[in-house]
């Protein structure tokens, strides 16, 4: 005999009536009665809850007052019990996290993995958290799979879900959790996508937070424990019977209900504590389980898989209301209405809730409450039916709260630009009535009134940067954003923390924040400068971003001034709190991941080389990093990275030979190496298609460049000789290039260069060609510096004598190629040509170009003798030291003429002698 | 069978009005004839499980909200202003509104560029005026004079084509709620019966034509109607109107549902192109909203049924669909190549079913235009 009997009659009539006869429904009827019956006689009292829903968590402070149980039991994924207490020095919304930056056990492209459970101040599973720890002798046991099974039961395609397209960007506050994994306590909505339409339809709603909030949450506010228990279980058995939805997920939620009493019936055995002293907490959706592992009399047998072997951190990271919506799929300021209902029915019910001694964010540390005497049990009896056959009760409607929120919704509307008036705010007031009543209300709920207040007050654009809807949004809570305390940060966030003290800055807070550091007067700033170097390396933009200041090789920070957001920014800083417990040492690892990951290549092994000198001053790690990049080098085989490594390593060569007594050895075999690699990948170059000029270019200036160095550790120049002879470019630019690097080997002179070139633009077939020899030139300008005369030659000659179609379509080209490809190169050219050109309009008309005056000069007489010989003669001390240093004792004569200034060879012939000798010279005797 | 080419709302469903006002007992602002409930159940529709003894069909099809926010507008003192996009249903939600709340739908003032004053208030009976002298005999009264002494709605179509001072002539009827007549000496005042109000539409694209003036902004509450994006919705939309006009044309003919869908696909496959499309020339000149979905549709089914083998075929459907869209030559055209090309082709190879004819005849359209 059940006190449901008279329930299930009622019910098996009414099935009857609507289903012509017993069958599906009188099932799914009475089944849902069956279940929560089952759970009510359940000795371990199940307290079904709601994520989000203050009814839930006013239920639950008055339960927990009443039963003072000595355990609680919580859905939350058990290897997070040792966060809880750390919630205590965070202000909520903040989320338990569980991270793994590798995945062991699970495909690598899951990596990170990252389960995060939001907890919010109006929700039933903080107050239960509340309780227990601050309650002497209760204990909390978190009995829901770990992080690891999350991973281990979540089916790849749901973590791959594609985003809608339609949906709107998520807002920064939106995206506090990253790309985690959320899992909440008391997930419940209907299963499947036709139910939950049918509801929102007959509920006159938009969406389901709206439609929970209207049709359960208001009438369950005021009920006592056992209604609200009872309605709690139908609802959890009414979604499960009528919805199964996607078996998989089902499995999961099977599991998962499995585990759990798993847990709690091991728990219970091992401290043999009396079931009716627990209390577990779980969505109402798993309360209504139908699985043989049920109760604390249910069948044992659920083998728990082992966990994986990834390496699980965890800690406490920022929410916000806006990011709980988001990830829940909750709908946009629901969560924020929930916590506005919550402080409102705290005030109305008079239920004390608990907190957490000591939580952030708290107004006054009240004294230790006591708990008086736990009440009486009460004895089962039917709630259901009584609760069914009533008539949904109606909140009055409270006139003057809804005339605050129009007046104020039109205030704000005025802040945010729009024309909205005194008149909008009697429009609102009125149509939100008016909706309320179309939709069977007596009061508009805060979705009517926002509806009421986007009809009112939007016109046809939004005149500033929030429309009305987020205006309403932000009145009635707005979003809150967590934040984790310093106590509960792991030790690499409270390390940045204390290291950047002397800046005096709250860094905790949100909000951008400058600091200035005037290093030179104040030098332990250095160590904050070093920091936030690092920080700005491993974090994202905008967490430090320095807006004054530079960090280059081998120089030191005077003043810098930064803005810094490290506050905003507080998930990042405490994930990198998983990889190391010091910034140092995650970013060595960063660096030794991007140096040993597949895709390095030399160029990017320099970069970490160069980062491992700025940021950690670690000449252990450059040289390892940089016997790496030696590795790299030999295996590539393109000259893709030759510009950027060439860069690279002029810039390391700079810094070593400035700072250090020695070169070190890993940079001089890199040298040696790389003149040997380029020298062997110069003739392929040269050919290859798909190398591009300024590649080779590069390649020839690290040839060239480095030849010195190169030569003196024991390369052979032979080599390189023997490389451009094998080089047989096709491309104009390549051969102009090629050109060049034989000028500089000094197996081309000047002159054939110049002949060449005007061969070139003599010859009417190739002159359309000209400008990409040019381009070959301006490249040369790498490798050999010194031929920019030359190049500001060729290009004048361009311009005096191609033809225009092939000149004008081709001056674009010539522009963007210096723009983009010679960036570096054409300040040179232009130093060059601001040189030889004259610098005034008057001057230009008398100008010759030096190429072509170099050949009036040939053909002019030289004048010779008695140039500046007066001079010397007037003032003759600077002589006199000179040659009495070299030791000639000769006399000042009157000028004559013949050759002069052989006198002191004629004294000391030996110098002429020898290399006459050398040359097996005719005629050795010295000239006089 | 009417012999109205097409019957206005309030005949069109006359019998399903009589029977809602006959059972509605909520109550009802002013003279309205139904209370707001079941004028939203009129516009939306209703199934048994709404508490009705009959089924009400869906005569709109949209967000729950609007339709709420607009039917409470027109209980207030404001004007509604329904502003979307071409071929969002706005007129044919003015329409149904007004027939519902006021059982006349007809008092409309269409908005245009020459629209005057006089069309909006009153004008005079020349003939009259010299036999007779101005009086109240001799007024010729504008649809929305006659709504206010009606106490019904009123409707002004496109009220961003006409001019900014056309268009403030309503601020005074909006919130006086009477026009004077200065002409007359006595009896110069008409005022508006409780019920009366003004349903306005404008077009989005208009947008700074003729920009309303503030004052007029806030005298209309605004509710923006979207373009259907939602498949199930739009198929439904496109299907119901179809049906309709093949009613009216008497024409008996099945659409397969998957040329519907064919036809729903491509459209939504121009619409995600013309979204990413950088300038003017990449998309097409047509706004492809329901309302061109439905005029393809229409215009393939009567080519089918006057000049094919009276049934529709994806082919006739093709080339309905390049005739419609296709406006610009070349832009329009070479768009709509490159459609059939790139999705279309690949697509009937793959799947089949009607695409291959869709890709045939679209093809032999393009050839015949170009």
């Amino acid at each position: 005999m059940s006190e449901f009997d008279a329930l299930r009659t009622q019910l098996r009539d009414a099935a009857a009536v609507f289903a012509d006869g017993p069958g599906a429904l009188e099932g799914i009827l009475l089944g849902i009665v069956d279940d929560v019956d089952r759970a009510l006689r359940e000795p371990l009292e199940i307290f079904p809850v709601c994520h989000h829903s203050p009814a839930s968590a006013v239920a639950m402070a008055r339960r927990l007052r009443e039963k003072q149980p000595k355990v609680v039991y919580l859905e939350l994924c058990e290897d997070m019990a040792p966060l809880l207490t750390e919630l205590r020095n965070c202000r909520l919304p903040v989320a338990v996290q569980a991270f793994a930056t590798e995945a062991d056990g699970f495909p690598a492209e899951w990596a990170p993995l990252s389960v995060v459970a939001p907890i919010t101040e109006a929700s039933a599973e903080y107050q239960a958290i509340a309780y227990a720890l601050d309650t002497p002798g209760v204990e909390i046991v978190l009995v829901d799979r770990s992080s690891d099974h999350v991973f281990q039961w979540e089916h790849r395609d749901t973590l791959d879900e594609v985003p809608d397209p339609d949906a709107p960007p998520a807002e920064e506050e939106a995206a506090l959790h990253g790309d985690a994994i959320g899992v909440e306590i008391g997930d419940l909505r209907p299963r499947f996508a036709e139910l939950e339409e049918h509801l929102l339809r007959h509920g006159k709603v938009r969406h389901w937070s709206e439609w929970w909030h209207q049709f359960v949450e208001l009438p369950l506010a005021d009920r006592g424990h056992d209604t609200y228990r009872q309605i709690m279980f139908l609802i959890g058995s009414l979604f499960r019977r009528l919805a199964p939805g996607d078996p998989r997920h089902v499995g999961v939620d099977e599991n998962r209900e499995r585990y759990m009493w798993t847990r709690m019936r091991e728990h219970l055995a091992a401290t043999g504590t009396d079931p009716v002293d627990c209390l577990y907490v779980c969505g109402a959706f798993h309360a209504a389980s139908r699985v043989a592992e049920f109760g604390v009399d249910g069948a044992d047998g659920f083998a728990i898989s082992p966990r994986s072997a990834t390496r699980w951190q965890r800690g406490l990271v920022p929410s916000s209301h806006a990011a709980i919506e988001a990830q829940f799929g909750l709908a946009a300021g629901s969560v924020s209405i929930a916590a506005t209902e919550w402080a409102k029915n705290v005030r109305r019910t008079r239920v004390q809730p608990f907190r957490l001694a000591g939580q952030v964010g708290e107004t006054k540390r009240k004294k230790a409450v006591t708990l008086p005497e736990p009440a009486p049990e009460i004895t089962l009896s039917d709630h259901l039916t009584g609760f069914l056959q009533q008539p949904t009760a109606l909140d009055p409607l409270d006139e003057a709260e809804l005339l605050g929120w129009s007046v104020e919704v039109v205030r704000a509307a005025r802040r945010n630009r729009y024309l909205a008036s005194t008149a909008d705010a009697i429009a609102v007031f009125e149509t939100a009535i008016l909706l309320a009543g179309m939709r069977d209300r007596v009061k508009p709920t805060p979705y009517d009134f926002q509806d009421a207040a986007v009809t009112c007050i939007e016109k046809d654009t939004v005149p500033g940067r929030r429309d009305v809807r987020r205006i309403v949004e932000i009145m009635m809570g707005g979003d809150r954003i967590g934040q984790v305390g310093y106590d509960a940060l792991p030790p690499l966030a409270r390390d940045v923390h204390d290291r950047l003290m002397p800046l005096n800055l709250t860094l905790q807070q949100r909000g951008v924040q400058r600091a200035l550091l005037d290093i030179a007067s104040q030098p332990e700033l250095e160590g904050c400068s070093d920091l936030l170097w690092m920080l700005r390396y491993l974090m994202p933009h905008g967490a430090t971003r320095p807006i004054m200041g530079e960090r280059r090789l081998g120089e030191r920070p005077i003043q810098e001034s930064w803005d810094l957001a490290l506050g905003t920014h507080q998930r990042v800083l405490i994930e990198l709190g998983y990889e190391g417990v010091s910034i140092e040492q995650v970013l060595e690892q960063r660096l030794r991941r991007a140096a040993y990951g597949p895709r390095a290549t030399a160029t990017t092994v320099l970069a970490t080389v160069e980062d491992a000198i700025l940021y950690l001053h670690s000449h252990r790690l450059a040289s390892e990093l940089g016997t790496r990049a030696l590795d790299v080098l030999a295996t590539e085989r393109s000259a893709d990275g030759a510009p950027e490594v060439l860069r690279r390593l002029r810039r390391l060569l700079a810094y070593y030979r400035t700072s250090e007594p020695v070169l070190p050895t890993w940079i001089e075999s890199f040298v040696k190496t790389g003149y040997a690699h380029y020298c062997t990948m110069l003739p392929m170059a040269f050919t290859d298609e798909d190398a591009r000029v300024d590649q080779v270019a590069a390649m020839l200036g690290f040839l060239f460049g480095m030849e010195g160095l190169a030569l003196s550790l024991g390369c052979d120049r032979t080599q390189m000789e023997l490389a451009l002879a094998q080089s047989h470019p096709k491309e104009p630019a390549k051969v102009a290039l090629m050109w060049a690097a034989q000028v500089q080997l000094g197996h081309l002179s000047r002159a054939e260069l110049r002949t060449r070139c005007d061969e070139l633009l003599a010859n009417p077939l190739v002159v359309s060609a000209y400008p990409r020899y040019l381009s070959g030139f301006v490249h040369a300008l790498e490798p050999a510096p010194g031929l920019a005369d030359f190049v500001v030659e060729a290009v004048s000659n361009a311009f005096a004598r191609l033809p225009d179609p092939v000149l004008l379509p081709w001056l674009p080209t010539l522009i963007t190629t210096l723009r983009a490809g010679g960036a570096e190169l054409a300040p040179l050219l232009i130093r060059e040509a601001g040189r030889i050109f004259p610098g005034r309009l008057a001057a230009l008309d008398e100008w010759v170009p030096p190429w072509l005056a170099e050949e009036q000069a040939t053909v002019a007489p030289r004048v010779t003798g008695g140039r500046g010989v007066p001079l010397l003669a007037a003032h003759p001390g600077t002589c006199d030291a000179v040659a009495r240093l070299l030791g000639c004792t000769g006399t000042w004569e009157a000028a004559e003429p013949g050759p002069h200034g052989a006198a002191v060879v004629g004294e000391y012939p030996d110098t002429a002698v020898a290399p006459a000798a050398l040359l097996a010279h005719e005629d050795p005797a010295p000239v006089r | 069978m009417s012999d109205l080419l097409r019957t206005p709302a309030e005949l069109k469903y006359a019998e399903e009005l009589d029977w809602l006002e006959s059972v509605d007992d909520g109550p009802k602002p002013f003279a309205w004839r139904l209370s707001p409930k079941m004028v939203r159940r009129f516009v939306l529709g209703a199934e048994r499980a709404d508490g009705l003894a009959r089924e009400i069909s869906q005569k709109w099809f949209g967000d729950r909200s609007f339709i709420e926010r607009a039917i409470v507008t027109l209980a207030s003192d404001r004007g509604l202003l329904l502003i979307g996009d071409p071929g969002t249903g706005k007129s044919w939600l003015a329409e149904l509104l007004a027939a519902a709340i006021s059982r006349n739908s007809t008092l409309v003032v269409q908005g245009t560029a020459g629209t005057t004053e006089d069309q909006i208030k009153y004008s005079w009976n020349v003939a009259m005026v010299i036999a007779k002298g101005q009086s109240r005999e001799s007024m010729i009264p504008s649809p929305i004079m006659t709504a206010m002494e009606q106490g019904s709605i009123g409707r002004f179509e496109e009220l961003t084509r006409s001019t900014s001072d056309v268009q403030d002539a309503l601020i005074s009827i909006l919130s006086e709620k009477y026009i004077s007549v200065p002409e007359l000496n006595s009896d110069n005042i008409v005022f508006a019966k409780p019920g009366f109000s003004v349903i306005a539409t404008a077009n989005s694209r208009d947008r700074g034509v003729n920009d309303l003036s503030s004052a007029l902004k806030r005298r209309f509450n605004f509710v923006r109607i979207p373009v259907v994006t939602n498949k199930k919705s739009e198929a439904a939309i496109v299907r119901f109107r179809t049906e309709e006009l093949l009613r009216r044309h008497q024409i008996e003919l099945d659409v397969q549902p998957t040329l519907l869908d064919v036809l729903l696909r491509s459209f939504a496959d121009l619409r995600a192109s013309a979204a990413s499309a950088g300038s003017d020339d990449e998309k097409l000149e047509s706004a492809l909203s329901t309302a061109e979905q439905i005029g393809v549709l229409e215009d393939a089914i009567l080519h089918s049924n006057f000049f094919g083998d009276r049934a529709l075929s994806a082919r006739t459907l093709a080339s309905s669909f390049v005739g419609s869209l296709a406006r610009r030559e070349p832009e329009d055209l070479a768009i709509l190549n490159k459609y059939l090309h790139g999705v279309v082709e690949p697509r009937s190879k793959d799947e089949g079913g009607d695409w291959p004819g869709f890709l045939e005849g679209g093809r032999d359209a393009i050839a015949t235009l170009s």
